[in-house]
């Protein structure tokens, strides 16, 4: 058996041949422009968008410069502004030098951008170009400037769509990843914000950014996220999804055992309870490790609102991802296995709504739910305008219409929309879409054995949740193994002044404020103006 | 990997193999809302199906087929014993019989007088199907049979009828008892408790009850009515408790949770409705001589319903007057009650289990021949308090003034 | 020994969810009649006397389970011999729940399945639990702890709630002394369950702090004799004493009992399911026991590859150890405690104890002298 399934796993990636490219090219610059620039047009193909644009500076030398960089990548107004215009205005102090110095002279006092930097080797200077970067190269120098122009096109900050909140900043990571950081900074204007970059994707390069409060994460865990960063080899990073893939504990499984949100305020909450932010260039979802269970029922609003109407919602939460598991096995089960349970009008009316029904309980279901998943699908796929339109005249017009043609029952009906909607107002939408395909495995549990397959298939699952570990963590911490002094923040919120520690199995330095910070108002009870000028007069 | 494949290939060949065993769709099952036993002539069981017809009774938008048909159907079938006549009445049938539902077990007279329900009982209590808080009741002079096909009005199917019957009049009236599977078990086995069934008749002409004429009318032709209290012994019945013994017998078995009470005042009879609210029955036990005197302490508060004489209630005095005269009327039941139930020679009151309770001693000696020779010769005393709370909207009747 | 490490609090939840398993489910003590209650309290301070024979042992030993200790106290030959005896112990005792399970359900709700499948689809979830080791099944058992005693707090308030529990039934206390009651808790709820601990005898070593050890397993095995003769009590009180003797699952005949607004009624199939939570643990303690002490005995140094043979092993050990279901209550409540509870729960243990003390003060006394020279 074992050589069967392992036969699959024959071909080793050989690491020296990876994509065609070849990697090792730690090869200085030519002296020669020519000779650079030539080789330059043969790596990148003569792409169109790589503008070359070769100048002679200088009244008597005659130095040949050229200047590099990619269209659309960079901040075009700054290159021309304090770039070749500073350089044609300031042609005449570069007369009397030789190339060497004439770079220098560029480096330090013509070009008035922000970071310049030197560059002698190619796979460095094709990085930095490719980044946005404009290179600067002159004739007779082994040499390039590499000048900061980032810029381009990117997206306003715009509200995040997936985490809509009532109460709350609006504003939403975009796909870069400068203006991410800054969103975080913003938040936390501290020196011991420390943002750590990499690049990752041997094709692509893909920046991305390790981002955490120093002093409150735990460096072990630190540790490890960059220890798994590093250790990715993988040639494109398109989205944080590769790298929450490659770098999460336990693969087989449907939970998200990493965090991902498009919220700054929810990322820099994380930071402060001693989360590492992974921010990936290219995308608005930013990861969070390591991630708890009870972690994706917490929405960034039940840290705003009042700790009563968070602790409501977090238990409507939790039910409501029950429901959308067990909602419709519990009903397959109870109709085809222990109708002896339903009360017996109650039987009786489902009795009757299935007289007419051609099918079994559970071929009823799934093929509601299944209708209902396509309608979702379709929805979520469809131009925005129509898509939301569509799924929901979709969903009551085939409701509507299967119930009329006696295909299916109004009863299931009923709890097919009540499971769809539980699973839309899970918060997480990893969390919520690990419901939808878990609920399937639970209807066919229940339609072959009934409760029993139920609670055999939650034990299971349950087993399954405490079995999963992020980053080292146990994923249901801390309600197993239960943390009392952790239990503040889970299925309930206290309110903020007893909030006082960090959890403890994420954060080295634990306390997050004083102790006993309870609000306390002055005991007077006037009129705030009167007693202005007369003093407290009501207090005896 | 390896491991996990083999486990989920093992698990799904488990699962999709094997299950389905104890599957039953709701549109196989034919749901069983009461059953009538009887004995025919020849000796043989008869018991009657009351089958609900979903579509009948669910007003659904989908019923379709024009005229409204039954909500039940009834059939009996004959046989030696209760499971062979449940798997032959599946050739009766489409369906699989289903008696999770069933919570009505409706007994002839004719059966309980003769054979008793000792061997009826534990087919029911050993079926994991079926409730063992179904109600048992006795059909009188009915045969079971024609009980259970008899349509009823406003509760659609009858077996709720009766049921909702049992439970309201036992609150409201007080004078029938709703017993259970499980209650008439514990009775029957217990050498200090006799066990008391409510019974019910039939009114009417009794072939009309099984038409759809009978629930189409105003005034249904055919009507089912609680009516009496049947004594069994050693799980026969023997006789019917009816009446004010009837209610005397609740108010020992801390049942009553609220009747009427009507009281002679100054020779009038019933001149005074004394409605209960609340009731408390204590019954206590010791020995006297070797014979056991048992207390019935009753503790009952209500209010003034109706006044049929003028007479001042908002007098402390007359109040306390009327509270006495109630206290002799409830008096009265209670000793009617334990007069005929020692005439009958069965401890439907559960006394001896008391004397078991209070003296384990005593109680062994008297346990082998309780019901025949110790307990008729028990002596009770009863000791009643009544409380008169309020009198309603009104205090003095407006008799009081019409007379002047 | 797999490298884990349990809290005394996830012990406690493991010992008291393994303490109820079964024992909640069938007629314990019944013996005893009203009395069964006391029985059950007798049987849990006999039990106290047993935990601290195991305590006493693990703590000569707090590193290794019973599986070496007994090799290094009996000797290697004799120790492997009561090593291997215990696997089979265990074995047998899984076995046995699974079937009192697999009964259970047959009886209530799945008539015309075959134990077969029911078994092997429970044996199943108990091999997946097992192959993940004690500290999740610990962690699996804090969130179902809670769950369990919100389920019993519900059904207890149902069943109040709907006017079923009679005192007078469980009158008059002590009716024919307190002999029988001694007798059935001496016989019975002595090893059942309380007795039954010994498997703990292999995962204290788990433990990551020994000295919470002693209170830790006195306030489980309280707290679940407690719950126990509670629900014991109430059974008796629902029922009849009468109807408590003949129920073969008297905890679901009386939820059955249960009818409130005639819309929560026969909740048994609900209650057996919460049941099951409880089967989980005792069924998967006890073979988790038997696969480590196994690996530890034949030293095989992944234990987790044993839990698909042995649990084939336990699971037709479960269906033949007896040809019907009457034999099978018969054999545990009756043949079993004598035949296999009282040497492997109480003599070879104290056997143990006494060998073990008189190696360590030989040993201690050796090392006095030592100093003392």
């Amino acid at each position: 058996m074992p050589s069967f399934f392992k036969r699959g796993k024959q071909v080793k990636n050989n690491p020296n041949k990876k994509d065609g490219i070849n990697h090792n090219l730690p090869q200085p610059l030519n002296i020669s422009l020519a000779v650079n620039l030539d080789f330059i047009n043969q790596k990148t193909g003569n792409s169109s968008d790589i503008v070359i644009r070769t100048k002679k500076i200088g009244t008597h030398t005659q130095l040949t410069t050229a200047v590099l960089y990619v269209e659309g990548m960079v901040n075009e107004q700054s290159i021309q502004d304090f770039l070749i215009e500073s350089m044609m205005n300031n042609s005449k102090d570069l007369n009397a030098l030789g190339p060497q110095e004439a770079l220098e002279k560029l480096a330090e006092d013509v070009v008035s951008l922000g970071h310049v930097t030197w560059v002698q080797e190619w796979d460095a200077l094709f990085l930095s170009l490719m980044s946005g970067n404009t290179i600067i190269l002159v004739d007779g120098v082994k040499k390039a400037l590499n000048v900061s122009t980032k810029g381009g096109e990117k997206r306003a900050i715009e509200e995040p769509s997936s985490q809509v909140t009532v109460r709350g900043p609006r504003d939403g990571f975009t796909e870069s990843l400068s203006t991410n950081t800054t969103l975080i900074r913003k938040r936390i204007n501290s020196p011991n914000l420390w943002v750590e970059s990499m690049q990752i994707g041997r094709v692509t390069n893909t920046k991305v950014a390790m981002v955490y409060v120093h002093g409150i994460a735990n460096d072990k865990i630190v540790n490890e996220v960059r220890r798994r960063l590093k250790a990715i080899d993988i040639d494109s990073i398109l989205e944080s999804g590769y790298i929450e893939q490659l770098i999460e504990d336990q693969t087989s499984t449907t939970f998200p055992t990493l965090y991902h949100t498009e919220r700054p305020d929810s990322v820099a909450g994380n930071l402060l309870e001693g989360r590492v932010a992974i921010i990936v260039d290219g995308t608005p979802f930013v990861l969070l490790a390591p991630a708890i269970f009870i972690q994706f029922f917490q929405a960034v609003e039940d840290y705003y609102a009042r700790f009563d109407i968070s602790t409501a919602l977090r238990f409507l939460r939790i039910l409501i991802f029950f429901i959308s598991i067990i909602a419709p096995a519990t009903f397959v089960a109870a109709t085809t296995f222990h109708q002896e349970m339903i009360p017996t009008n109650l039987v009786i009316a489902i009795a009757a709504q299935r007289e007419t029904v051609p099918f079994p309980a559970f071929v009823e279901a799934a093929m509601m739910e299944v209708t209902f998943e396509i309608l979702r699908e379709a929805g979520i796929r469809l131009p925005r305008a129509v898509g939301s339109a569509i799924s929901i005249v979709g969903a009551l017009v085939i409701g509507q219409a299967a119930v009329q043609a006696g295909i299916v029952t109004p009863a299931m009906v009923i709890i097919v929309s009540i499971t769809a909607i539980a699973n839309f107002a899970t918060p997480s939408f990893a969390m919520a879409i690990s419901a939808r395909l878990i609920r399937f495995a639970f209807m066919v549990a229940a339609a072959l054995f009934g409760f029993y397959g139920v609670i055999l298939g939650l034990i299971m699952l349950i087993l399954h949740l405490c079995g999963l570990r992020s980053f080292g963590v146990p994923y249901m911490t801390p309600i197993a193994p239960v943390i009392p002094a952790e239990l503040g923040d889970t299925f309930i919120r206290v309110p903020w002044w007893a909030l006082w520690r960090r959890p403890s199995f994420i954060s080295s330095n634990r306390t997050r404020k004083g102790k006993n910070k309870h609000p306390q108002p002055p005991r007077s009870r006037g009129i705030v103006n009167t007693d202005m000028e007369q003093g407290d007069r009501n207090e005896s | 990997m390896n491991r996990k494949t083999v486990f989920l290939i093992l698990f799904l060949s488990v699962a999709f193999l094997s299950g389905c065993y104890s599957q039953k769709e709701l549109t196989d099952l034919a749901i069983i809302s009461a059953l009538g036993i009887d004995k025919n002539e020849n000796g043989r069981y008869v018991v009657t199906f009351q089958i609900v017809n979903p579509g009948n009774v669910a007003g659904g938008q989908q019923v379709s087929g024009g005229a409204q048909g039954p909500p039940i159907t009834a059939f009996s079938v004959t046989g030696d014993n209760l499971v062979e006549i449940s798997r032959k009445a599946t050739t009766r049938l489409s369906r699989k019989m289903y008696y999770a539902h069933a919570n009505l077990l409706v007994i002839s007279e004719k059966l309980a007088k003769t054979e008793g329900i000792l061997k009826l009982i534990d087919a029911f209590d050993r079926d994991p199907e079926f409730r063992n808080t179904a109600s048992i009741v006795i059909s009188r002079d009915v045969k079971a049979a024609d009980f259970v096909k008899t349509l009823t009005p406003v509760d659609k199917i009858p077996s709720n009828k009766v049921i909702k019957t049992l439970k309201f009049s036992e609150q409201r009236w007080g004078r029938i008892l709703d017993v259970n599977l499980q209650d008439v078990m514990k009775s029957l086995i217990s050498p200090g408790k006799g066990l008391v069934l409510s019974g019910f008749r039939l009114f009417g002409d009794r072939p009309l009850g099984k038409t759809m004429q009978n629930i189409q009318q105003t005034n249904p032709l055919v009507t089912i009515r609680a009516d009496g209290l049947a004594v069994f012994k050693d799980g026969k019945l023997v006789d019917w408790i009816e009446g004010k013994n009837a209610g005397g017998t609740l108010w020992i078995l801390n049942k009553i949770k609220a009747t009427d009470v009507d009281i002679l005042w100054k020779k009038e009879k019933d001149a005074i409705s004394y409605q209960v609210t609340r009731q408390q029955t204590k019954v206590s036990a010791s020995m006297k001589k070797g014979v056991p005197v048992m207390l019935v302490d009753v503790r009952a508060e209500g209010g003034i319903g109706a006044v049929k004489v003028p007479v001042n209630l908002n007098s402390p005095n007359v109040i306390l007057a009327v509270e006495r005269a109630l206290e002799k009327e409830i008096q009265k039941e209670i000793q009617g009650a334990v007069q005929h139930a020692q005439k009958d020679k069965s401890d439907i009151f559960g006394f001896g289990e008391v004397v078991h309770r209070t003296d384990p001693a005593a109680w062994k000696k008297l346990k082998h021949d309780w019901n025949d020779a110790a307990f008729p010769k028990v002596k009770v005393k009863v000791k009643v308090d009544a409380f008169v709370r309020r009198s309603g909207l009104r205090n003095k009747p407006f008799l009081s003034n019409f007379e002047k | 020994m797999e490298k884990a490490k349990i809290s005394s609090y996830q012990l406690f939840v493991l010992m008291f969810l393994f303490e109820l398993g079964s024992a909640l489910l069938v007629p314990l003590a019944m013996g005893a009649k009203q009395d069964a209650w006391i029985a059950i309290l007798i049987g849990m301070v006999g039990g106290f006397f047993l935990f601290f024979i195991y305590l006493r042992l693990y703590f000569y030993y707090p590193d290794i389970p019973p599986t070496e200790y007994a090799q290094r106290i009996m000797g290697k030959w004799l120790g492997r011999c009561i090593a291997f005896f215990y696997i089979l112990y265990f074995a047998y005792l899984a076995a046995r729940v699974l079937r009192d399970f697999g009964e259970m359900l047959i009886t209530f709700a799945y008539p015309e399945t075959p134990l077969f499948i029911t078994n092997t689809l429970f044996m199943l979830v108990v091999i997946y639990g097992v192959r993940k080791g004690i500290e999740v099944m610990a962690r699996a058992g804090e969130l179902l702890f809670v769950l369990m005693y919100l389920l019993a707090a519900v059904g207890f308030v149902l069943i109040v709630a709907s006017g079923l529990i009679d005192l007078n039934n469980i009158k008059p206390i002590l009716e024919e002394g307190i002999r029988p009651v001694v007798k059935t808790a001496l016989t019975q709820t002595l090893f059942i369950p309380f007795g039954e601990s010994v498997v703990f005898a292999m995962i204290f070593p788990y433990l990551n702090n020994p000295k919470k050890l002693k209170w830790t397993g006195l306030c489980a095995l309280g707290l679940s004799g407690f719950n126990l003769a509670i629900a014991m009590a109430i059974n008796i009180s629902v029922l009849g004493v009468d109807l408590a003797t003949r129920s073969q699952f008297p905890l679901l005949s009386t939820v059955q009992s249960i009818s409130i607004a005639e819309f929560l009624e026969r909740l048994d199939v609900f209650f057996m399911l919460a049941l099951i939570i409880n089967g989980f643990f005792k069924i998967g303690l006890f073979f988790y026991v038997t696969v480590t002490a196994t690996a530890s005995l034949f030293k095989i140094k992944k234990p987790s590859s044993l839990a698909y043979p042995l649990g084939i092993v336990t699971l037709l050990l479960s269906n033949t150890i007896a040809s019907n279901f009457s034999e099978h209550l018969q054999e545990g409540l009756r043949q079993v405690p004598f035949i296999l509870h009282l040497p492997f729960q109480v003599i070879i243990p104290l056997l143990l104890l006494i060998v073990a003390f008189f190696i360590n003060r030989k040993k201690s006394s050796k090392q006095k002298n030592d100093i003392h020279r």
